[in-house]
């Protein structure tokens, strides 16, 4: 009755989580990148990743689409587990985990085409769909980022033509559009201006709501402004793990608060 | 007492400025005089070919470009054979060349372990460096007789009843020919095209295929759909590059393409380029109307790459200004 659950395929999935970072170790060749990751990604929360530079976090984000299997001599071990299965496994279709996994970049990365099909483009690798329905998706998606009102008299233009903000609330549409389950930030806003930065912010609060977003950030206020949860990471290691307000008002560790208080990093 | 000393410090520093002007004036007018030896070499060959050719133009006028005769004894002479043979073959050779140069340089630069990059890469650079006449006599004495007997009649056989196509490879397997010259081209213009495109395709950023991966993109779909559009110009300008050897090439053609004046609808049958008739028929040309002919052919040539060229640059600024950038 009361047997431990078995750490793999048969851990019972727990509706408020999205992701289960078990054990976690990252490997850059011979230098660990990771050591011992533990977390939970809450569902339809935003969780916050800070730290120094090389602390780790923006490698634990791409482990999470596997984006890491592209370069040779790098893995990762241990468990992720998502939707009671760990995407880690080799087993594991990458393909369908980056489609239910979105991520977006630091630099805006419009692909080399018109803005209507940057949207498309992804929508139309896992889904058939008539000419109306395509249109009303692009549209859906765009306005979910925001963007409907500044480019639908220019759907036919290519995406690099907008501005850097456009570029990236773009890219942001077009990870929203194939309607994946999370979808994953790394450094979104660190490219763009103030203003851009703050549409950017204001749209991760409307997201959360339909999506589980990850974040990864330099930018202390942006976590304490959009996420829920904050993850503190230094050297590889997930120092502290906490709610947000916890983290930044009574954070447990000194090497947090030291970090939040701008005494180092 | 400071006066001289402030003079004495002025007048050095004036001179070298002086100086590096002069210097300045001079590195202007050197490197202006040797690009425009270029341009002087250009327009040298072309007039050159126009004087020399001149007879030939004026007995034919331009009807030398349409018509299908090459006789030496009743001095009568036309291109088409030529052009046909020149345009045939080195579209053939494109068409076999690009696609595979494509996989080449897509496995080199998206899929290919490691370790191998390096040794396909230079393997690819040597194939490059082969002189023409190696191809030439490689694909005259080994891979004609290979492509007469085990490919040409398995191909026949296969195709030769499919109607319109069938015409294409009719005729007896002899080895020599349009298609022979064809894929030795290829095999010529591949290491070009392949370095070309490996070149361009390494410049795509990294982030932006880990976008597209990033959407669930098999690396097909990211090489078809970001790669390639994010590299056409690089691309095109590779592809021209091949043709434009194509189109020239000399001695590997003379050798495997059959050396046939006239037309003939089969790629199994014997033909000519420009370049080829020019290699075999200068040597024992005489003076008068047979060598203008010649002149006029190579004019033609001339014209012909001039043409490409102008055609892939059109190709380029029009893709990039359908950007709206």
């Amino acid at each position: 009755m009361f047997n431990q659950p078995m750490p793999d395929q048969a851990m019972p999935p727990d509706e408020n989580i999205a992701l289960q970072v078990r054990n976690l170790d990252f490997f850059y060749g011979d230098f660990k990148g990771l050591n011992n990751v533990n977390l939970d990604v809450a569902n339809k929360k935003v969780t916050a990743f800070i730290g120094p530079s090389g602390c780790g976090k923006s490698t634990l984000l791409r482990t999470f689409n596997r984006m890491y299997d592209l370069y040779p001599g790098q893995r990762a071990e241990g468990q992720i587990i998502f939707h009671g299965k760990n995407l880690l496994d080799k087993s594991q279709d990458v393909n369908l985990v980056r489609a239910k996994i979105g991520m977006v970049f630091q630099k805006p990365t419009p692909f080399p085409m018109t803005i209507y099909e940057n949207i498309a483009f992804g929508v139309r690798l896992y889904e058939r769909m008539s000419k109306s329905a395509m249109d009303d998706r692009v549209e859906w998606a765009l306005n979910k980022a925001a963007l409907w009102g500044e480019v639908k008299d220019k759907l036919q233009q290519n995406g690099l033509s907008l501005s850097g903000g456009q570029q990236q609330r773009l890219c942001i549409a077009r990870a929203v559009a194939v309607k994946p389950d999370i979808v994953l930030l790394d450094e979104p806003t660190s490219a763009l201006d103030p203003i851009s930065t703050a549409k950017i912010e204001e749209l991760i609060n409307e997201l959360k709501s339909e999506y589980t977003i990850a974040i990864v950030t330099h930018n202390m206020q942006q976590a304490a402004r959009v996420s829920d949860f904050t993850a503190f990471m230094y050297l590889g290691e997930l120092i502290e793990f906490n709610e947000t307000g916890t983290i930044f008002m009574q954070p447990v560790k000194k090497q947090t608060e030291d970090y939040i208080t701008g005494r180092f990093g | 007492m400071s006066e001289p000393s402030v003079s004495a410090g002025i007048d050095p520093h004036a001179r070298q400025v002086r100086k590096f002007r002069l210097q300045d004036r001079f590195f202007h007018h050197t490197t202006q005089l040797f690009a425009f030896v270029v341009l002087a070499a250009l327009v040298g060959i072309l007039v050159s070919l126009t004087y020399e050719a001149w007879p030939s133009i004026k007995a034919f006028g331009p009807s030398f470009l349409w018509t299908n005769i090459w006789s030496v004894p009743d001095d009568e002479y036309g291109a088409l054979a030529a052009i046909y043979g020149t345009v045939v073959t080195s579209v053939l050779a494109l068409l076999i060349a690009v696609p595979i140069s494509f996989g080449i340089a897509l496995f080199l630069t998206e899929t290919c372990p490691v370790w191998l990059r390096r040794p396909l890469g230079t393997a690819i650079e040597l194939l490059a460096g082969i002189p023409s006449i190696v191809y030439g006599i490689w694909g005259l004495f080994v891979f004609a007789p290979l492509f007469a007997d085990h490919i040409q009649p398995p191909l026949q056989a296969l195709l030769g009843d499919v109607p319109v196509i069938g015409g294409w490879f009719s005729g007896p397997p002899i080895g020599v020919g349009i298609l022979t010259a064809s894929i030795v081209l290829s095999l010529m213009v591949i290491p070009f095209i392949a370095s070309v495109m490996r070149d361009v395709f390494e410049t795509v950023p990294h982030v932006l295929k880990e976008s597209a991966y990033g959407l669930g993109c098999t690396t097909w779909e990211v090489a078809r759909s970001v790669v390639l559009p994010y590299t056409r110009v690089g691309v095109i300008g590779g592809i021209m590059l091949g043709l434009g050897r194509a189109l020239g090439e000399t001695m590997a053609v003379t050798f495997v393409i059959g050396n046939a004046n006239r037309i003939n609808g089969s790629l199994f049958a014997p033909g000519t380029s420009i370049a080829s008739t020019l290699a075999n028929e200068f040597g024992e040309a005489d003076p008068g109307l047979h060598i203008a002919a010649l002149f006029e052919l190579g004019l033609v040539l001339f014209i012909i790459t001039f043409v490409v060229l102008a055609i892939s640059r059109w190709l380029i600024s029009r893709s990039m200004g359908s950007e709206g950038l």
